[in-house]
C-alpha cells in the first residue's frame, strides 16, 4: 500500500456508531507512517469499524507495556514492536553510547534484562486483551569488531536473547508473535532501514517496510476466519499415477519414482487432519480399486484422517454436495483441490463461494507455493483436544444419522438407546481455547452472533454475576468433545443468556434442551431472558425458542420454566458434572 | 492544471482531507492549524513517495505552503523558474 493510498483510507468517514477497534501500539520509536498504515490496514480488515489506532511514549517501549494495564479498558488489542534499540540505546543510532569492544559484554547484558523485563509486561498483558509482538525487523548497526559476514559471539548472543523471548512469548494463549520468516518474503532486509528518517524523525522504518509490517500486524489482530475442511482429488494429485490404469501398486509419491511432491502433499493433508482440519475425497475412481490403494502401509495419511471418501463416476460437484452434507459445513469454509482445470472449473461454477485450486502436479516451485498458500487458509494457532477427535466425531454423526432413521418413533427410539453423557462444567478460565473458539465460529446455533475479541472475553470472567459454561457430549457412538457454550449473568432472580452457541455437529441430540433445563436447575430461576437477535444464518435457534415459547417472537425474549415443561421433548441424557452455582 | 499539479493536489488533499482545491492551494502552515511538524513530514513522505524523489531535510522547514511545494516539485512547470533540487 502506497502511503497515500493509505491516508486517504484512514480518512474515510464511518458511520456513527460504527463498531470501535482500538488498538494501542507501543513502540520505542516514533510510529507516524507506521501507525497510518497500521490503521489503514484494520480499515481495510474490518470495514465499516471505527479504528482507533494510539501510541505512547517515544523511546520508552518497557514503560509503554507496562502502562498498558492502567489503561487496559481503552484498548481491546496490543501491538508490541521491539527494535534493537528497544534493548539497548547503543543498538541504534539516536544515542551515542559507545561502541568499543569493551562494551559488548555490558550490552548484551542488559539487552538481556530489558528482554526479561518486556517479556513481564508483555505476558501480563495479554491476560487482558489480544497482544501481537514483532521481534526486531531491522538489521543491528556495524558495532561489532567482526567483518559483517562473521557472526561475532556478541551479536550471536544478542540473536539469543531475541530468539528466547520470541520462544517464551509463543507459549502464552494470548499473544502472537510476527513470523520472522514470512517477513522476510515480503520486505527484503536491506531495504527495511531508512537511517536519514532515524535521525532526523525518529521513525527508522522505509515506507514499504512500514507497509507490509502493518499488514501482517493487523493480519494477527483481526484473525480472520479459517477453513474448515479440505476436499481433494486422488489420481495425480494424493498420488501421482492413475489408480484404474496402474493399480494400487502403480501409484507413487516417492523420490525413486519422481513423485515426491504428491509424498509431501499427503503428510501436509496429515498436518492438517491433525489440526482438526475435515479432509475428504471426491475422485472418480471405482471405490473398490480406492479402498485398495487406502490399505497401503507406506501413504503418508491415513484412510482415519479422511472422510468421507466419494469415489465413483458422478459430477465431482455431486461428491462435494455429499461432502458438505456430511461435514454439516458451509461451502465457504472448504476448499476443493484437484489437478484436472475441467474438474476444478466445474465444481468452482456450482460452488462459487468456495476456494477451489488446481493442484501443481509436477511443478515443484509450485506446490512449495501452493502449500504455503493452504497453510495460510488453514493456519491455527492452538490445536485443542476437540480438534484431534473432530473428524472422528464426524463419521460417527454420520454412523448416528443413519441409525436415527427418520420417524419421530425412531428418532425417539434412537435417542433413548444412545447412552447419552452430557457434561456441563463451568468454563475454568479466559484460556480456555475451545470454548473461545466455539464462540467465535458458530454460526447456525448462535444466540445473537456476537463474536467476543480477547478483550471482551477474559473481562467477561471478572464480571459480577457472570456465568460461563461449556458442554461436552458423547453417546455409545463416540465423543463430540466440547460442543457448546453458554454465558450469561445472574442478578437475582433475573438470569440472562447473553451468548449462547452450539456445534452443529451435536444437533439433534436434545443437548439444547439439556443446556435450558441446566439452567432451570442449576440457578433455581422461572424464567430465563435470552439476548436473541437474528443473523443471517441463526434461524435454527430461532426455530428452537420458538417451539418453545409457542409463538413467534422478535428479540430479547424470555422463556418460563411452565413453557419450557410443557413443551420440552423427553431428555434421555445422563447428565454428568454439574457444579452447583 | 498540468497532471504533475493534480498529483500534488492529491498529495495534499490526503493530508489534509477535507479542504477543496481552492483552499489546498491557499494553504500554508502559519494559517493552518492543522499543519503542524507531523503533517509536515507526513507531506514530505507522501510527496516523495508519489514523485519519487527525495527531500533534503535541510529543505523542509522552507516547504511551508502549496506553493512552495508546487515550485520545489515542479521546477518545470511553466512560471515556477527554478532548479529541480532532487
Amino acid at each position: 500500500m502506497k502511503l497515500i493510498d493509505a491516508l486517504k483510507l484512514v480518512a474515510l468517514p464511518v458511520e456513527e456508531d460504527a463498531p470501535e477497534k482500538r488498538v494501542c501500539l507501543a513502540c520505542g520509536f516514533t510510529p507516524l507512517h507506521l501507525q497510518t498504515f497500521l490503521t489503514a490496514s484494520l480499515k481495510s480488515q474490518l470495514p465499516g469499524h471505527r479504528v482507533i489506532v494510539k501510541n505512547g511514549l517515544f523511546g520508552d517501549l518497557s514503560g509503554n507495556v507496562e502502562r498498558f494495564q492502567s489503561q487496559k479498558d481503552a484498548f481491546d488489542s496490543l501491538v508490541v514492536l521491539i527494535e534493537w534499540s528497544d534493548l539497548d540505546p547503543r543498538l541504534g543510532v539516536r544515542t551515542l553510547g559507545g561502541w568499543h569492544p569493551s562494551q559488548m559484554a555490558e550490552i548484551v547484558g542488559s539487552a538481556r534484562q530489558m528482554a526479561a523485563r518486556l517479556q513481564k509486561g508483555i505476558v501480563e498483558a495479554s491476560r487482558l486483551v489480544r497482544v501481537v509482538v514483532s521481534m526486531p525487523t531491522l538489521p543491528l548497526p556495524p558495532l561489532f569488531t567482526t567483518m559483517p559476514i562473521e557472526a561475532s559471539p556478541a551479536e550471536t548472543e544478542l540473536r539469543h536473547v531475541v530468539a528466547s523471548l520470541a520462544a517464551a512469548l509463543v507459549q502464552e494463549p494470548g499473544i502472537r508473535v510476527v513470523s520472522g520468516q514470512s517477513l522476510n518474503c515480503r520486505s527484503t532486509v536491506e531495504e527495511r532501514y531508512d537511517v536519514k528518517s532515524d535521525v532526523a524523525t525518529g521513525f527508522p522504518y522505509q515506507i514499504s517496510h512500514a507497509s507490509v509490517l502493518a499488514e501482517i500486524l493487523s493480519e494477527l489482530i483481526c484473525d480472520r476466519p479459517k477453513k474448515k475442511g479440505l476436499i481433494t482429488d486422488l489420481d495425480d494429485t494424493l498420488w501421482s499415477g492413475i489408480l484404474g490404469e496402474d493399480g494400487p501398486d502403480g501409484i507413487s509419491w516417492h523420490l525413486d519414482r519422481h513423485s515426491q511432491l504428491h509424498g509431501l502433499y499427503q503428510q501436509f493433508l496429515a498436518s492438517l487432519a491433525g489440526a482438526g482440519v475435515l479432509i475428504g475425497v471426491a475422485s472418480k475412481n471405482d471405490l473398490v480399486n480406492v479402498e485398495r490403494a487406502f490399505e497401503r502401509a507406506d501413504l503418508l495419511i491415513s484412510k482415519n484422517e479422511i472422510f468421507p471418501i466419494e469415489a465413483h463416476w458422478s459430477r465431482k460437484s455431486e461428491s462435494v454436495e455429499r461432502i458438505l452434507k456430511a461435514w454439516n459445513v458451509a461451502p465457504d469454509s472448504v476448499v476443493f483441490i484437484d489437478d484436472s482445470p475441467m474438474e476444478v472449473a466445474e465444481v468452482q461454477a456450482v460452488y462459487p463461494e468456495m476456494v477451489c485450486k488446481i493442484f501443481p502436479k509436477n511443478d515443484y516451485a509450485g506446490t512449495w507455493k501452493f502449500l504455503k498458500d493452504l497453510r495460510e487458509l488453514f493456519g491455527k494457532f492452538v490445536v485443542t483436544e476437540d480438534d484431534a477427535i473432530r473428524l472422528q466425531s464426524i463419521r460417527e454423526s454420520s454412523a448416528w444419522r443413519e441409525a436415527n432413521g427418520n420417524s419421530l418413533e425412531m428418532a425417539e427410539e434412537f435417542l433413548r438407546t444412545a447412552e447419552a453423557r452430557v457434561t456441563i462444567e463451568p468454563a475454568q478460565d479466559w484460556t480456555e481455547a475451545r470454548a473461545f473458539e466455539l464462540l467465535n465460529k458458530t454460526n447456525q446455533f448462535n444466540l445473537n452472533g456476537r463474536r467476543l475479541n480477547q478483550a471482551e472475553w477474559s473481562s467477561f470472567f471478572q464480571m459480577p454475576g457472570s456465568f460461563v459454561f461449556t458442554v461436552s457430549y458423547k453417546d455409545k457412538f463416540g465423543a463430540l468433545g466440547k460442543v457448546a457454550v453458554m454465558m450469561g449473568q445472574a442478578a437475582g432472580e433475573r438470569l440472562t443468556v447473553t451468548n449462547w452457541v452450539l456445534s452443529c455437529r451435536a444437533f439433534s441430540r436434545r443437548i439444547e434442551h439439556q443446556c435450558v433445563k441446566y439452567l432451570f436447575d442449576a440457578f433455581g430461576v422461572n424464567e430465563i431472558f435470552f439476548d436473541f437477535e437474528s443473523t443471517p444464518r441463526n434461524a435454527v435457534l430461532r426455530t428452537f425458542l420458538t417451539e418453545l415459547i409457542g409463538e413467534q417472537f422478535q428479540e430479547k425474549v424470555s422463556l418460563s420454566k411452565e413453557q419450557f415443561a410443557a413443551k420440552a421433548p423427553r431428555l434421555f441424557h445422563t447428565v454428568e458434572g454439574i457444579v452447583h452455582v | 492544471m498540468s497532471e504533475q499539479e493534480n498529483r500534488l493536489l492529491q498529495c495534499f488533499a490526503s493530508v489534509f482531507p477535507g479542504l477543496s482545491e481552492d483552499e489546498i492551494r491557499q494553504i500554508n502552515a502559519e494559517s493552518n492549524g492543522e499543519w503542524d511538524s507531523l503533517a509536515t513530514v507526513t507531506l514530505a513522505a507522501v510527496v516523495q513517495e508519489e514523485f519519487s524523489l527525495e527531500i533534503d531535510p535541510e529543505i523542509l522547514p522552507q516547504l511551508d505552503s502549496f506553493e512552495a511545494f508546487r515550485k520545489y516539485v515542479l521546477p518545470y512547470e511553466p512560471g515556477n523558474g527554478a532548479e529541480r533540487h532532487a
